[in-house]
C-alpha cells in the first residue's frame, strides 16, 4: 500500500518524520516522504500523483488545526481523493488539551484516524486494523 | 575596483544599512584592541575559554544581559541572531524591534544586528571589551558579518554546509557555498589588518545521533573552504555525543585530521581551535539535573582537551533562558573548569584507527569527484550521499544513513547509505551492536538513543 506522509505548515521537527518513515517502511508500505514544512495541496498533490491509498498528515508545533480547517474544502477540489484514507497524527494543540476534545474536532475536519499524542507503534498498529477491517467490509 | 568590493558596494547599499563607511570601517579594525580578538586570546591564554549562548532584541537588555556575563566573568560573550534576519528579513525584524522596544515583550529570538547597525552595537562592544562571537544560522549572512565585524564582532559562526542541512528544508545549497565564499573573502581581508578574524563551524549539525565520522568530516570540509580563502584561525567544533571515551577518541581524531589537511593544502600557517558544545540534544526538565548534565560535559570537555566550551543552562527544556540562569552556568562552569586538576591522558588506539579509516575514506571521495573546485566538489558529495546527515531536514541530503547507540552509548552506523564507509570499519561498528531485533525495536531504540539524557 502507498502512503504520503509529511510534516504539515511552518514545522521544521525532522526527527519523528524520519521514525515514521522508517516504520512503514518496515511494515511493508511503500512510502512518499515529503518531509518537514508541507503545504496542504502539495500532500494532495502528491497523493494525487502516486496513487496514494493513505494520506499521513504529521505535526508537532501543534499548528496543525489551523490547516486541518480547510482539508474537506481543499480535497473536494480533487477528484481521485475519496477513497483515500486520512490520518493525522502527533502533538495536534497548541497549549495543552486532552485527546477527547481534540479527536472528534479533527474526525468533523475529514480525518478517519487522528493521533494525539500517541505512541509511534500503537498509532501505525492502529491503522493496520483500521485497513484491514476496511478490507473485510468490501470483501462481505 | 575588485569584483569583491563591487558586490561588497552592492550589499552594503541596503535600504536597511545607514550609510556603510568602509574607510571608517577598515581604520576601527586596525586599530581595535586586542582584547575583542578571541584569536588573540586563544593564542595567549592557557585556560579553556567559555562562552554561552544568548541574544536578546534590544540594546538594552543586550547589555544587561553581558553585564550579568561579565559579572560571572565570561571569557567570550555571545551575541546570538533573530530568526527574521537570519532569513534575510530585515523589514520584519526592524517592526519586531519597535514593538519590543515599545512594550517591554520580546518579539524576536535574539539581537536584530542589521536593523541596529553597526554604529549603536560598536559602542556595546568595545564598552565590555571582551571578544564577542556572532551566533546565527544564516545562509546568505553576507549584510551580517559586514555588519558583525564593523561592529567589533571578531569571531563568526556558521559555514555553507553546518548553517544549512540541520536548519533548511530547501535553500540552495549551491548559493550557500557562494555566499559564505564571500563571509571567508571578508574575514581574510580584515585579518590582515590586526590579529585574525576567527571562523568558527557548527559541529552540533543536528544533534541527533549523528556520528563522528560525519561530524568530523564536514568540519574538516568547512574549514578548508575557509583556509583556501585565507582565513587564518579557524574552530573546529563537535557536541557531547553522549559516551565519554566517544567524545574523546573524536577529539583526538579531529585534532589530527584538521592538521594534516591543512597541511595538505600548504595552511599550516593558520591556527586550528577545537570548540566543544555542551550536550545539545533534548534536556531532562528537572532543572537540577540539567545542571548535573552540564557539569558532567565541562569535565568531557577537559578530558576532550578543548580550547573552548559553549554553555547551556538549567532552562535548557523550558525555552530561552533568562539572562540569571545564563550567567549562573558560566559561573559553575568556570567553578568546574578551576577545581578540574590532573586529568588522566586516555587513548583508544583501536577507535581512534577505525574513526580515522572513516574520515580519510569520505574525505578521498570527496576530493575524487570530477567537479573542478573544492566546493562543487563538496556540493556533488551532499547530493550523491557521500555525505549524509542523520535526521537533516533539507530536502539535498539522502537520509539513508541510520545509527543507534551500542551498549557503551556510542554512536554507531548501522546502515551506510551511499557513505564510503570501509568494510573493515563498518563491520566492527555492526559487531557493537545488537541487530538481531527487527526494525519496529531499532525504531524504538533509536526514540529511545535520541532521548537519552532526558
Amino acid at each position: 500500500m502507498k502512503v504520503v506522509t509529511g510534516v504539515v505548515g511552518n514545522d521544521i521537527h525532522v526527527v519523528a518524520n524520519r521514525l515514521i518513515e522508517l516504520s512503514l517502511d518496515a511494515r511493508g508500505f511503500e512510502v512518499f516522504n515529503l518531509g518537514v514544512n508541507t503545504y496542504l495541496e502539495e500532500f494532495f498533490d502528491a497523493a494525487v500523483e502516486t496513487g496514494a491509498d493513505i494520506l499521513l498528515i504529521s505535526s508537532l508545533n501543534g499548528e496543525a488545526e489551523g490547516w486541518a480547517r480547510e482539508v474537506k474544502l481543499l480535497k473536494s477540489k480533487y477528484k481521485t481523493l475519496d477513497e483515500v484514507v486520512m490520518v493525522i497524527g502527533g502533538n495536534l494543540v497548541v497549549g495543552t488539551a486532552d485527546a477527547d476534545t481534540i479527536v472528534p474536532k479533527y474526525k468533523k475536519y475529514g480525518f478517519d484516524l487522528v493521533f494525539h499524542q500517541v505512541d509511534l507503534n500503537t498509532g501505525l498498529d492502529t491503522l493496520e486494523a483500521f485497513i484491514q477491517d476496511k478490507k473485510e467490509e468490501k470483501a462481505s | 575596483m575588485s569584483l569583491l568590493q563591487e558586490e561588497r558596494e552592492i550589499i552594503l547599499s541596503n535600504e536597511h544599512v545607514d550609510n556603510f563607511d568602509f574607510a571608517e570601517v577598515e581604520e576601527f579594525v586596525k586599530n581595535a584592541s586586542k582584547e575583542l580578538f578571541i584569536s588573540h586570546h586563544f593564542k595567549t591564554k592557557n585556560k579553556m575559554l567559555v562562552q554561552p549562548r544568548g541574544g536578546f532584541p534590544t540594546y538594552k537588555k543586550q547589555f544587561a544581559l553581558n553585564e550579568f556575563f561579565v559579572n560571572a566573568n565570561v571569557d567570550v560573550l555571545p551575541l546570538t541572531i533573530d530568526s527574521n534576519t537570519r532569513l534575510n528579513d530585515y523589514a520584519t525584524a526592524k517592526k519586531m524591534l519597535r514593538l519590543s522596544e515599545e512594550n517591554e515583550v520580546d518579539m524576536l529570538n535574539g539581537y536584530p544586528l542589521v536593523n541596529h547597525g553597526y554604529r549603536t552595537t560598536r559602542k556595546m562592544i568595545t564598552h565590555f571589551n571582551k571578544p564577542v562571537s556572532l551566533r546565527h544560522g544564516t545562509p546568505d549572512a553576507r549584510l551580517l558579518i559586514e555588519t558583525a565585524i564593523a561592529s567589533g564582532i571578531f569571531e563568526i559562526e556558521g559555514g555553507p554546509i553546518t548553517y544549512l542541512l540541520p536548519y533548511s528544508k530547501n535553500f540552495p545549497l549551491d548559493k550557500a557555498f557562494l555566499y559564505w565564499k564571500y563571509v571567508e573573502k571578508v574575514c581574510a581581508n580584515y585579518s590582515l589588518l590586526n590579529e585574525p578574524i576567527n571562523r568558527e563551524s557548527f559541529g552540533p549539525l543536528t544533534a541527533t545521533l549523528v556520528p563522528p565520522a560525519i561530524t568530523i568530516v564536514i568540519q574538516l570540509l568547512e574549514m578548508l573552504l575557509s583556509l583556501e580563502e585565507g582565513v587564518k584561525s579557524f574552530s573546529v567544533s563537535f557536541s557531547q555525543t553522549g559516551s565519554m571515551n566517544q567524545d574523546i577518541v573524536a577529539g583526538a581524531v579531529i585534532k589530527k585530521m584538521a592538521k594534516f589537511y591543512a597541511e595538505q593544502i600548504n595552511c599550516s600557517d593558520a591556527t586550528i581551535n577545537l570548540v566543544y558544545h555542551q550536550w545539545m540534544g533534548a534536556f531532562p526538565t528537572n532543572k537540577d539535573f540539567a545542571e548535573q548534565l552540564i557539569n558532567m560535559s565541562t569535565v568531557i570537555a577537559s578530558m576532550v582537551g578543548a580550547d573552548k566550551i559553549i554553555t547551556k543552562t538549567r532552562e535548557e527544556a523550558s525555552g530561552i533562558p533568562t539572562k540569571e540562569a545564563n550567567a549562573a552556568t558560566v559561573a559553575n562552569t568556570q567553578y568546574t573548569l578551576g577545581i578540574l586538576n590532573g586529568l588522566p591522558n586516555i587513548v583508544d588506539p583501536e577507535e581512534e584507527e577505525i574513526l580515522t579509516l572513516e574520515v580519510k575514506a569520505i574525505m578521498e571521495a570527496v576530493f575524487n569527484d570530477p567537479a573542478d573546485t573544492l566546493w562543487r566538489k563538496v556540493f556533488n558529495s551532499i547530493k550523491n550521499g557521500t555525505i549524509d546527515v542523520p535526521f537533516s531536514p533539507h530536502i539535498i541530503n539522502h537520509n539513508e544513513m541510520i545509527t543507534i547507540r551500542d551498549a557503551k552509548k556510542n554512536i554507531r552506523i548501522i546502515k551506510c547509505g551511499n557513505v564510503p564507509i570501509p568494510k573493515r570499519c563498518f563491520e566492527y561498528e555492526k559487531a557493537q551492536c545488537d541487530l538481531t531485533k527487527d526494525t519496529t525495536s531499532i525504531v524504538n531504540d533509536i526514540i529511545h538513543d535520541i532521548g537519552i539524557m532526558q
